[in-house]
């Protein structure tokens, strides 16, 4: 215990020293959270500012066709700007980027009431828009046209079959009130989950594992250096060494884990966005300390294992950084796993950090309970454990004595 | 004390010997030098005796007993000095020696004698808060053998321990090596300074190719010849790797 009590020490040590691996591992994550929440605040809680604009170019001029201009009006994320005065300045406009899009009404549109053609509609797009608001949009367009097209077939069904009043039962169909409640197992589920809380989770979780590039940086100094072969000599067990650094770098994490819930809870706050809201009660919280304990074992277990393959600080940072990187992309940190196309999503399971999200989605926006995180917490304990064991079997091979 | 004898090492099983059957013998109260062109075999047979590698061919003993049976008896008896700066550079002198003793098993008291001694023995007191990555290569040089010394070694095996110091520093690492031996310890050393082994060395072994090609009383290996003139003849003019 004692010569542990020695690794330990020397580790905090070192650790407190490295003043740019402390710098990489609290306030970039920090950073992100703070960035991250602000920036997609409105993407998450539905309620989006208008910074985009869109147009009507009525080429009818029919009243019709002013009918569908007028009716349709600003939206969450888009608002209705002066029409263009012809294709060409609308081609313009959205090529320059001053509107999103022009919903063209075609000349003869109010004539092909009657006929057995569709109401022919164009739209011009800037591609820099994602689909999923460009197939909005245009959805937005289709069912307001249907709208004004079917109270013009009512009304003269109407004239024709002496039966007035009917276009004012037309009028009376408007839009359905929609309520949307988030479904969790607390009492208190129902809000919506903000911007901040699916961020600090995947954040926190990325962080945690770049716990690779100060580990790799004291383990591989200590092997260029010859202090890896004197301690061998000295008769201390490799896995003691691991041991040493193993309850250091899990403490940092929990660390990492605190300073990124303060972030989110006070300091995204004070810039304007949602505050981070906790689990309520203590068995929530024990089951999220659970979960972050298990993400520590896992992040710590893979940076060994790479510090001890890798030859050289530069490799392990490429190759911590990098494979950082893939498992965030592939484990649903920066792209959600939803947004991926089916044949994707089941690949997400690959990556250990799809296992921690699920952990933490189930506590902090499911309100989970112990058991709902069983199979994350478990995955991430036996990566952490089987990557540490393959360190040791690797150094084993290498030095049998 | 220490017997060495028809020992083989090979790093791969498809690898040449780089120790091809070497017996040496290293009598306790003496610094015993072991000179080498670079690639012979010194730092592979270093690390036999500091117990990184399991002897694969012949037989180590210490005091009439396997390496191993030996070294369970006495953990601590044989200490390496690596080549390279084997510490912590962020952390102080002190903290290293305490860490370094710490690892030892040894207990608090005993870790806190054992790095006072160690300390004053390299003359590093005036130092001792100062991280070792402010140190001078001398003090660095110091500080590498101090940390030896920690766990009160009985066998001290040194990798080239005055690489790159002034003269004055090497003067120093000198005399402390030779008071350490004189104290009744053994210590092996590796140089590629001839005089360094002229000036300090009771015995010397020259090896090559995995292979001891001389061995015996410094004199004895000089035959009236100077130590570089032996070597020289031994292991010829050719540029090794």
């Amino acid at each position: 215990m004692a010569r542990l009590a020695a690794l330990w020490k020397k580790e905090f040590l070192a650790i407190s020293r490295d003043r740019h691996g402390l710098a990489a591992l609290f306030i970039m994550p920090a950073v992100f959270i703070l960035i991250m929440s602000l920036a997609l605040a409105n993407a998450f809680s539905g309620q989006q500012d208008a910074t985009l604009g869109y147009a009507v170019l009525d080429l009818d001029g029919t009243a019709l066709s002013k009918e569908l201009d007028g009716s349709l009006g600003p939206l969450e994320m888009l608002e209705k700007r002066p029409p263009p005065a012809n294709e060409e300045q609308a081609r313009e406009q959205v090529l320059s980027g001053k509107i999103a899009f022009v919903a063209i009404i075609p000349e003869g549109f109010a004539k092909q009431i009657g006929t057995k053609q569709t109401p022919a509609l164009r739209f011009l797009v800037d591609p820099a828009i994602p689909g999923m608001l460009r197939n909005g949009f245009c959805q937005y367009v289709e069912a307001k046209t249907i709208r004004v097209w079917l109270g013009h077939v009512l009304e003269r069904l109407g004239q024709s079959a002496m039966l007035p009043g009917i276009r004012a039962v037309a009028d009376q169909v408007g839009t359905p009130e929609v309520s949307v409640e988030a479904v969790g197992h607390a009492a208190t589920a129902g809000a919506l989950p903000s911007a901040v809380q699916q961020n600090v989770p995947a954040w926190l979780i990325f962080s945690m594992f770049f716990v690779v590039i100060p580990i790799s940086a004291v383990f591989i100094g200590e092997r260029q250096r010859g202090t890896l072969q004197r301690l061998r000599s000295q008769r201390v067990p490799f896995w003691l060494i691991l041991a040493g650094k193993c309850l250091p770098y899990v403490l940092i994490n929990q660390a990492q884990a605190i300073v990124m819930v303060a972030v989110g809870k006070w300091m995204v706050p004070l810039c304007g966005g949602d505050a981070l809201v906790l689990p309520e009660g203590t068995a929530a919280l024990t089951a999220l300390w659970l979960v972050s304990l298990a993400v520590s074992i896992a992040a710590v277990g893979l940076a060994l294992l790479i510090a001890r393959i890798a030859h050289s600080i530069e490799q392990a940072t490429i190759v911590g950084g990098v494979g950082n990187i893939l498992m965030g992309a592939l484990g649903g940190i920066m792209v959600p796993r939803f947004v991926m196309p089916a044949t994707m999503q089941p690949w997400t399971r690959l990556s250990p950090m799809d296992w921690a999200l699920e952990g933490f989605h189930q506590i902090m926006l499911r309100q989970g309970r112990i058991g709902d995180i069983l199979f994350p917490v478990g995955a991430l304990v036996c990566f952490g454990f089987a990557t540490l064991a393959l360190a040791v079997f690797l150094e084993r091979r290498a030095h049998p004595t | 004390m220490i017997h060495v004898e028809g020992v083989r090492h090979r790093y791969r099983r498809d690898s040449a010997w780089a120790l091809g059957g070497a017996s040496l013998h290293i009598r306790r109260g003496t610094v015993h030098g072991l000179l080498g062109p670079n690639g012979a075999g010194k730092t592979t047979l270093i690390s036999l005796l500091a117990g990184l590698f399991p002897v694969q061919e012949g037989h180590i003993h210490i005091d009439n007993q396997p390496l191993g049976n030996w070294r369970a008896q006495h953990p601590n008896a044989i200490a390496l000095v690596p080549q390279g700066y084997a510490f912590y550079p962020t952390l102080t002198v002190a903290e290293n020696l305490d860490f370094f003793a710490g690892v030892q098993g040894f207990s608090r008291r005993e870790r806190a004698e054992n790095c006072a001694k160690a300390m004053a023995f390299a003359q590093l007191d005036a130092v001792a808060r100062q991280r070792a990555e402010t140190l001078s290569g001398g003090l660095q040089r110091r500080l590498n053998l101090a940390i030896g010394l920690t766990g009160h070694p009985d066998i001290l095996l040194l990798d080239e321990p005055t690489a790159g110091v002034d003269p004055q520093s090497r003067r120093f690492l000198l005399e402390t090596v030779r008071q350490f031996a004189a104290e009744g310890h053994s210590v092996l050393y590796t140089s590629h300074y001839m005089e360094e082994i002229d000036a300090v060395c009771a015995e010397v072994s020259i090896i090559d190719h995995g292979k001891v090609l001389a061995a015996g009383p410094l004199d004895e290996v000089k035959h009236g010849k100077t130590l570089e003139q032996v070597f020289m003849e031994l292991t010829h003019h050719s540029l090794r790797d």
